[in-house]
């Protein structure tokens, strides 16, 4: 078992190191050791919390300090996809 | 109509900070018999520019179209952006009314000049495509026009049916879609309204101080966002942005509402989308009517830059995709040309196809199948004029009971069981199963109460402040879209308000505005014989979970019924 993550948009470009035809997502199979929260995952890929917006937990709308386990699905979606009816959720974090 | 007269009445003073959405259904409420046959000469449809729309004013180029809806049997407020309103705003025009009905089967173009207003007979268009209808119109009238029709989807008197409007290359892809005004426009032997606005005098701004302070914090807050700057998500990827956001969240529906989520929808998303524009053609960004600092438009092509198509919106991407098992850009392009061509909506015509799809007519994932029944349409046979009437109506003709609509109108590309909030607003909006309708400014702004977790079932307050605030945005001419600075920037909001303050030359207040617009169509429609009944979601929601969450509609009716205190 591992974190299924899934970068998109410009985070699937930085983090696949392509810089045409990126497929978004780029999807990466990230085994959980030294791996918590969210905020390891963006740590571990050299991502900012300012280079995001929206951030999915198997579909919950979720925060830098959201728990995160073996099979799990994580979606991170950058600064510049934050469209989003943001009005009808809250991020979730569990610390 | 009846007569093929035309006439002008000036602007009543009781009018003057009306425009939009809250000025077509004020003239509905006072003018239609809100009992009246949708599709008979008591019917009125009424074409609104909105208060800023014409002037200088970024992304202000909307217009409203309203009248009693053949789809809902309710009032039905449809925005476009496009041109059109830009020109007979410019010619200070407040609004068209067509009202009445001719004797037999003749179909009439309206060309509006600044000295002339003439009926021009427009039989040799009926029963063609748009997409050539515009060339040979564009040709005929030169680019100083805009041009808006009704195509054949409205010719069967299909409750499907949109009105269409041209975008900046005169492609028929901008449209006024929800709830089957086109078939109103084709009930009164109307096929085009032309608009020439040469000569025009321009908008008149009342106190152009206070209205170049607000446009140019307006300008700024869009400028600066990263939704709506130049380089922002919009301008990036369009509205189809949300295909992936929305799944991500579980809540993208598909297979006509059988799932939230699946990873097919990475091949038709906004990202995959705008890197297909720069191998094969076609251009993102662009705008959909002159100054419009946002562009999330597009041209969409075959490969090679051929047969523009226009745009493929979030929510055409979604209902002719995803929710009928398509995911393949290609064909969902050619949908959207087959909607565009015959003048019909593409949500509901995505809705449509999926719940014929659950009937048996052809299989999910058919796309080449999907494209077989749209000529149908085109040919006007009796299947085709059941597909015209959209989703319910397909619904009862095929014996499916999973029909996602609310008041006969189709869901957009939204799943309720996941994000309970927009099920609060496509149950309770006068307009039908409509995801603009709560779609604006935000909580903290508004001073919204209840709670934004997507789960939580208490949502009447939030739903109820985002269909007031959206209500006054449809009334400025100002895009939704707009709201997403608005929201974040607070000068944005405060350079909103000044502009409109400023052309109207005098305060108008948000929510007052707003309210009374909800207001005015909910008594239109208690008066037309809806009740609470008609505030709520389709029984299948409330007991299948969907998939990955599990959730199913669970706000109860007592909270759908706090939004209005009904």
């Amino acid at each position: 078992m591992a974190i299924l993550v899934k970068f998109f948009g410009d985070l699937a470009k930085k983090v696949s190191q392509k810089e045409t035809r990126i497929e978004s997502p780029f999807s990466l199979k990230i085994e959980t050791q030294g791996i918590e929260y969210i905020a390891d995952i963006l740590k571990k890929y050299s991502i900012e919390k300012s280079e995001t917006s929206h951030i999915f937990v198997n579909g919950i709308y979720a925060g830098f300090r959201k728990r995160v386990k073996d099979g799990d699905r994580v979606g991170i979606f950058p600064k510049n996809m934050g469209l989003l009816y943001k009005w009808y959720f809250t991020r979730v974090e569990d610390d | 109509m009846s007569k093929l007269e035309t006439s002008f009445e000036d602007f009543p003073e009781s009018y003057a900070t009306l425009g939009g959405r809250a000025l077509t259904s004020t003239i509905v409420s006072k003018e239609v018999d809100p009992t009246c046959h949708p599709l008979g000469p008591n019917n009125k449809l009424v074409f609104a520019p909105g208060i800023i729309t014409g002037t200088v004013a970024p992304t202000s180029g909307r217009i409203s179209v309203g009248g009693k809806s053949p789809l809902t049997g309710g009032i039905k407020e449809a925005n476009a952006g496009t041109d059109f309103p830009q020109r007979l705003a410019r010619m200070q025009i407040a609004a068209i009314i067509v009202e009445g009905q001719p004797k037999g089967d003749d179909y009439h173009m309206l060309k509006i000049s600044i000295d002339k207003v003439e009926f021009i007979n427009a039989n040799k268009y009926v029963g063609k495509g748009l997409y050539q209808v515009y060339k040979d119109l564009f040709k005929e009238f030169g680019n100083r026009v805009s041009i808006c029709a009704c195509g054949i989807a409205g010719e069967l008197m299909g409750a499907a049916s949109g009105i269409c409007f041209n975008d900046p290359e005169g492609l028929p892809s901008r449209y006024a879609g929800r709830g089957g005004l086109g078939a109103v426009m084709a009930s009164k032997g109307l096929k085009f309204i032309v608009v020439d606005d040469t000569g025009a005098p321009g908008v008149e701004i009342k106190n152009k101080e206070l209205f170049d302070q607000g446009r140019e914090k307006l300008r700024k807050a869009l400028a600066e966002h990263d939704v709506t700057k130049p380089d922002g998500a919009l301008a990036s990827y369009g509205t189809a942005v949300l295909v992936n956001i929305i799944n991500e969240a579980g809540g993208l529906p598909q297979r006509n509402f059988s799932s939230g989520q699946d990873d097919r929808a990475a091949n038709i998303s906004g990202e995959k989308k705008a890197e297909e524009i720069k191998i094969r053609g076609g251009t993102r960004p662009h705008h959909c009517n002159p100054g419009c600092v946002i562009r999330c438009s597009e041209v969409w092509t075959k490969p090679g830059g051929k047969d523009p198509v226009g745009v493929l919106e979030y929510e055409s991407v979604w209902a002719l995709g995803a929710n009928c098992s398509i995911y393949n850009l290609d064909d969902i392009g050619e949908l959207n040309r087959a909607c565009n061509d015959l003048g019909l909506d593409t949500i509901e015509a995505g809705d449509t196809i999926a719940v014929a799809m659950e009937g048996g007519m052809l299989k999910f994932g058919d796309g080449k199948g999907a494209l077989k029944v749209m000529d149908e349409i085109r040919k006007k046979t009796p299947t085709g004029r059941i597909l015209a009437n959209g989703c319910a109506f397909t619904g009862q003709a095929f014996g499916v009971t999973r029909v996602p609509a609310v008041k006969g109108q189709g869901f957009p590309a939204y799943d309720p069981r996941a994000i309970k909030g927009i099920g609060v607003t496509y149950a309770t909006t006068p307009m039908g199963a409509d995801h603009t309708a709560g779609y604006a400014i935000a909580t903290e702004i508004m001073g919204v109460g209840g709670t934004a977790d997507p789960r939580d079932t208490n949502k009447s307050e939030l739903s109820r402040n985002l269909q007031v605030a959206t209500a006054y945005l449809d009334s400025t001419g100002y895009c939704l879209f707009t709201a997403f600075a608005v929201l974040d920037i607070p000068e944005g909001l405060e350079g909103m308000i000044q502009s409109v303050n400023g052309v109207l030359g005098k305060e108008v207040d948000l929510t007052e505005l707003g309210m009374k617009v909800i207001t005015t169509e909910r008594d239109f429609n208690k008066a037309a014989g809806f009740t609470a009944a008609d505030d709520r979601i389709p029984e299948f929601l409330r007991q299948e979970p969907v998939a990955p969450s599990g959730e199913v509609f669970n706000v109860s009716n007592e909270e759908l019924d706090k939004v209005w205190g009904a």
